[in-house]
């Protein structure tokens, strides 16, 4: 009777588990949408601003000609142009609410270097800019989806701000960029709407620690990992930390993978990097490397064609940017930041300038799965529709390569070969052929036989 | 009755000297030659022409029979790729330079086919069966000018049905279209023998030459010549010899213009260090096990009879030079393929249908020896009287007998059909002798791959085998774990993967396959790749089985090819 009964414990989570596994696929592609989108996913990068990573893209807004950024805007005099910053080391650039006013200096969008003067940054990092040879795979992901040369952050500071406009179109913490003592309270998100509506979601975190919550971040032993909290705002919430339905859907970074094997990728997906997140000093190239993988995974899977995948950055990480951004109230906006998107039903090599930010990005998901908004700032933003083609079939399935170094294609030589050969071939048998029946002729001509005896 | 007389030992007999092949017809075989009728007059024969159907049939029967059913093998997807790729495919075009280590009679003539067809894996092959029975009449003409005409068709026959020869002309390969020009080539150095002309030598420089262009070993067999020409002396001007070497250089001189003028003339060499460096790929006794079976153990087996059966003469000198050559070039040689010793069949095979023919009229037969089979050798052996008298009667039943002849030669073509027969079944096997046919499942395989991932993924194989029969068939770049970084111990052709755990982590491998063929080659490199199979989470997404027969007789499914999605961790 126990054997049994353990049995029985054993096997109903697996069935549970598989059952569950079977529904969700069948809900994502069973929920209504009104595109053929069934699957949205959204990575959030770190720290970096449009033009400094995409400032000399052909087509895009990118550096205005002969655009030369003072040391002292006050005082005038030297000034820094842009400059490729290679495979240099690069330093954590201030990124907070105040030097962001700083740097845009009441409009003039002229204190990028002057930012920094209390800091003392001799090198004038903020004025770099990688280009294609540094970021092959997002210039080439750039050639083939969509690129938003307009999108900015939501909110003109850090990642707490921004990211909750990335969940809750909200602040969250109207005081301070940084999570209150008591989280977030009952700051509705995106994903109470999918939740109430029945559409399935999860919250993907590279490298995640469930026991490293808002409660926990500001331990000691949990310094280092605490910017988990912080990228993930729903382990801010009590309720979805309480809540074990809820907390069940706040995953690892391995999931998605699992499910996209599986056939069990949610509706809808965010998902947060841990040190491939390519915030300063981490290194842009590992950052490539992991959305590759993320986008690899998706291209190979039955998921490809009814899925839009895009990634942004969270904040500018105090770049350069020449754009000054739009004031649409008292947060925002931010700084632009690269946003890029891959669908089967993106267009090819689009530069989409429709004024976005994160907000954006639930506008979508608000519109294409039919559940309300959540706040002003998401009621007023613009939809990412524009980026796709949903007139055209799905696009097959072709991996981006991530270098620049595309051979030139191949030569047939068939001109050569055919000649060559052509020669070669035809001319000894036409001459054996003339030669036999040369001899012939002569045989006949001459008569008796051609055997020696 | 059988006067015995003292037998001697065989006298070299030079062209010119040697009689009528036809005084040597039994009358049992008189009914397949037209001697009584005008010569030219082929068509009056009553039983020429049906037997050239029936032996037309059965060659083009066995060759086509199925021919469809499995898929490329490795250098069949390599050649049949280059050729697409000189037709200007743009997708072989990225997997399949045109240059690489052969010559391309077969590639340029097949692409020229595929400008017509487009390019389709049976087009290549129906290509290579037009040059399989073009060998078929090349063996009968040989045969006809060497021995006669009964001769000619019966070598036709073996051909025909020759296990060897019909299975490697079922697959796109160069051997068959190099076993065409040599064989026309020792029929023109035969013709030349036979009458002097000169013009005959210039046909042989000229069949010799197109033989390199198909495969560049055929160069071997100019040695096969001088040998010829210096066992069995002919006056030979200098300048017919001068205008054949001239011809000889001038049409295999092709290849490397076509090199020159495509801006790949450091292909040769490269190609030529790697196969002096090549490691040994079978034992030295592989051609000795693989080889007679092929050729049939009867026809070989008639073959050397005739050593001692017949009057050594310059014939039989030009065909043994033409089989002991090539043996024992490519018995030496390091590498060694299955198909490498086709051009040895054709002269075997004239061999074995001269004793299948003549052995009645054999000079050994009809003057037994005095003192026993051993005095042949010049060994005076006592014999005793009665058996003497046993073994004579013996060879007086069967050197009269009208239908014994008939039955050794329908047991010889037999013994080549059933194993052919056999042969050419499509067999669901998980382990394969590169040249004896297709692989099973690799189409299959490799149609799932172009039908179920991305365009422009890379798969990492175990050896560039199976990466050649992905890029044909799968269209997806693929490369082998056990290439070499070591250019001396690599093909030129092939990229090495110097660091897969690098490539993997940096996600520009995102597919293995494992194949049980390669496996079986090479378990090394089969625990190698399933080890990067566990550490970047391998996980199956598609596998190919073949049905064998397990020790306690079921049916078992044994999987031959599996694909994993790897990713970096």
């Amino acid at each position: 009777m126990a054997f049994f009964l353990a049995m029985m414990v054993i096997g109903l989570p697996t069935a549970w588990g598989e059952t569950r596994a079977i529904e969700a696929q069948s809900q994502a592609e069973r929920t209504p949408t009104r595109t053929p989108i069934k699957h949205f996913m959204f990575l959030m990068q770190e720290n970096h601003s449009f033009d400094n990573y995409f400032g000399t893209y052909p087509g895009a807004n990118g550096f205005p000609k002969g655009i030369c950024v003072p040391v002292d805007p006050e005082k005038g005099g030297k000034c820094v142009k842009p400059f490729p910053l290679g495979g240099r080391a690069i330093s954590d650039l201030g990124h907070t609410s105040a030097i962001f006013k700083a740097q845009v200096r009441g409009g003039k969008n002229d204190g990028f270097i002057s930012a920094f003067a209390a800091s003392g940054d001799p090198t004038q990092q903020a004025m770099g800019y990688y280009t294609d040879k540094d970021l092959p795979y997002y210039w080439n992901i750039a050639r083939s989806y969509v690129l938003f040369d307009r999108f900015f952050t939501s909110a003109g500071g850090g990642s707490v701000w921004n990211h909750m406009y990335w969940v809750a179109a909200a602040p969250g913490n109207p005081k301070m960029d940084s999570i209150p003592e008591q989280g977030f309270g009952n700051i509705p998100t995106i994903f109470d709407r999918l939740e109430a509506a029945g559409v399935s979601w999860k919250f993907y975190v590279q490298n995640y620690d469930p026991s490293i919550t808002y409660r926990t971040y500001l331990a000691q032993d949990n310094a280092n990992r605490g910017a988990q909290v912080i990228w993930a705002p729903l382990l801010a919430y009590a309720r979805y930390l309480d809540n074990p339905k809820l907390f069940a859907k706040i995953v690892p970074l391995e999931e998605y993978f699992t499910d996209l094997q599986n056939g069990t990728l949610p509706s809808v997906a965010y998902m947060v990097p841990s040190g491939a997140s390519e915030h300063p000093p981490g290194s842009v190239k590992a950052g490539e490397t992991f959305v590759r993988s993320l986008h690899t995974a998706l291209l190979r899977s039955e998921a490809w064609s009814s899925s839009a995948f895009m990634w942004s950055y969270d904040d500018w990480g105090g770049w350069y940017d020449h754009v000054l951004p739009p004031v649409v109230d008292a947060y925002g906006y931010g700084f632009r930041v690269p946003t890029l998107l891959v669908s089967a039903y993106a267009r090819k090599g689009h530069v989409d300038s429709t004024t976005l930010d994160f907000t954006s990005a639930l506008k979508f998901i608000q519109y294409n799965w039919g559940v309300p908004p959540l706040a002003a700032r998401d009621k007023a933003a613009n939809n990412l529709l524009t980026a796709f083609d949903f007139s055209s079939p799905p696009r097959a399935p072709v991996l981006t390569p991530d270098t620049l170094d595309i051979p030139p294609p191949p030569v047939s030589h068939s001109d050569v070969i055919y000649r060559t050969y052509g020669i070669g071939i035809l001319v000894p048998l036409v001459l054996s052929a003339g030669l036999i029946l040369g001899m012939r002729l002569l045989r006949r001509r001459v008569g008796g036989s051609e055997e020696v005896t | 009755m059988i006067t015995a007389r003292p037998f001697a030992w065989p006298k070299r007999l030079l062209p010119g000297q040697a009689e009528r092949a036809s005084t040597d017809v039994p009358a049992t075989m008189a009914i397949l030659m037209p001697a009584a009728l005008p010569r030219r007059s082929w068509v009056h024969s009553w039983l020429f022409w049906p037997a050239v159907a029936v032996i037309t049939f059965a060659a083009l029967w066995v060759r086509i029979y199925r021919l469809e059913d499995s898929g490329f093998n490795s250098d069949e997807a390599v050649y049949a790729g280059q050729a697409a790729s000189i037709s200007g495919d743009p997708l072989m075009l990225q997997f399949f330079p045109v240059f690489r280590a052969h010559p391309l009679l077969l590639q340029s003539t097949l692409a020229a086919v595929y400008e017509v067809t487009g390019v389709r894996d049976d087009v290549g092959r129906y290509t290579v069966v037009a040059f399989g029975m073009l060998t078929v009449f090349a063996c009968y003409l040989l045969g006809a000018t060497l021995f006669g005409r009964e001769v000619g068709l019966l070598t036709a026959a073996i051909i025909a049905i020759m296990p060897y020869h019909a299975l490697v002309s079922r697959q796109v390969l160069l051997d068959a279209p190099q076993t065409l020009f040599n064989t026309l080539s020792l029929w023109a150095v035969a013709r030349y023998s036979s009458t002097r002309r000169e013009s005959w030598l210039y046909i042989a420089a000229l069949m010799l030459a197109l033989s390199v262009l198909a495969k560049e070993t055929s160069i071997i067999l100019a040695g096969s010549f001088f040998i010829y020409f210096a066992l069995v002396p002919q006056r030979l001007r200098w300048r017919a010899v001068l205008v054949s070497g001239v011809v000889f250089v001038a049409v295999i001189a092709t290849y490397p213009v076509s090199l020159r003028l495509a801006g790949s003339s450091r292909t040769g060499g490269a190609f030529i260090t790697y196969q002096l460096f090549r490691r040994p790929n079978h034992t030295l006794t592989f051609y000795m096990s693989e080889v007679p079976p092929a050729l049939g153990f009867g026809v070989v087996a008639a073959a050397l009879a005739g050593i001692w059966l017949f009057r050594h003469t310059w014939r039989d000198t030009l065909l043994w030079v033409f089989v002991g050559v090539p043996a024992v070039f490519f018995g030496l040689f390091p590498v060694k393929g299955y198909q490498y010793l086709l051009p040895i069949a054709p002269p075997i095979a004239v061999l074995a249908a001269r004793t299948l023919l003549r052995w009645q009229a054999a000079e050994r037969l009809s003057a037994p020896p005095r003192r026993g089979v051993w005095s042949a050798f010049g060994i005076r052996l006592r014999m005793p009287i009665a058996r003497w008298r046993a073994s004579d009667r013996l060879r007086a039943t069967a050197t009269e007998s009208r239908w014994l002849p008939v039955a050794l030669i329908a047991v010889a073509l037999v013994s080549l059909l059933v194993p052919t027969w056999r042969a050419i079944q499509p067999a669901e096997r998980s382990t394969f002798l590169a040249g004896t046919g297709g692989i099973p499942r690799g189409r299959e395989l490799g149609a799932w791959i172009d039908a179920n991932t991305p365009t422009g993924i890379t798969i990492m194989t175990l050896g560039p085998s199976m990466a050649n029969i992905i890029q044909w068939y799968g269209h997806r770049e693929s490369r082998g774990l056990s290439v070499s970084p070591n250019p001396l111990y690599r093909n030129p052709v092939y990229d090495p993967l110097p660091n897969p755990d690098l490539a993997i982590r940096r996600n520009q491998v995102q597919y293995i396959v494992w194949d049980s063929f390669s496996a079986g080659r090479s378990p090394h490199f089969s625990q190698s790749l399933m080890r990067y199979v566990e550490r970047y989470k391998g996980h199956e997404v598609h596998r190919e089985s073949v049905v064998e027969r397990s020790r306690d007789g079921r049916d078992v499914d044994v999987p031959v090819m599996i694909v994993y999605e790897v990713r970096p961790l």
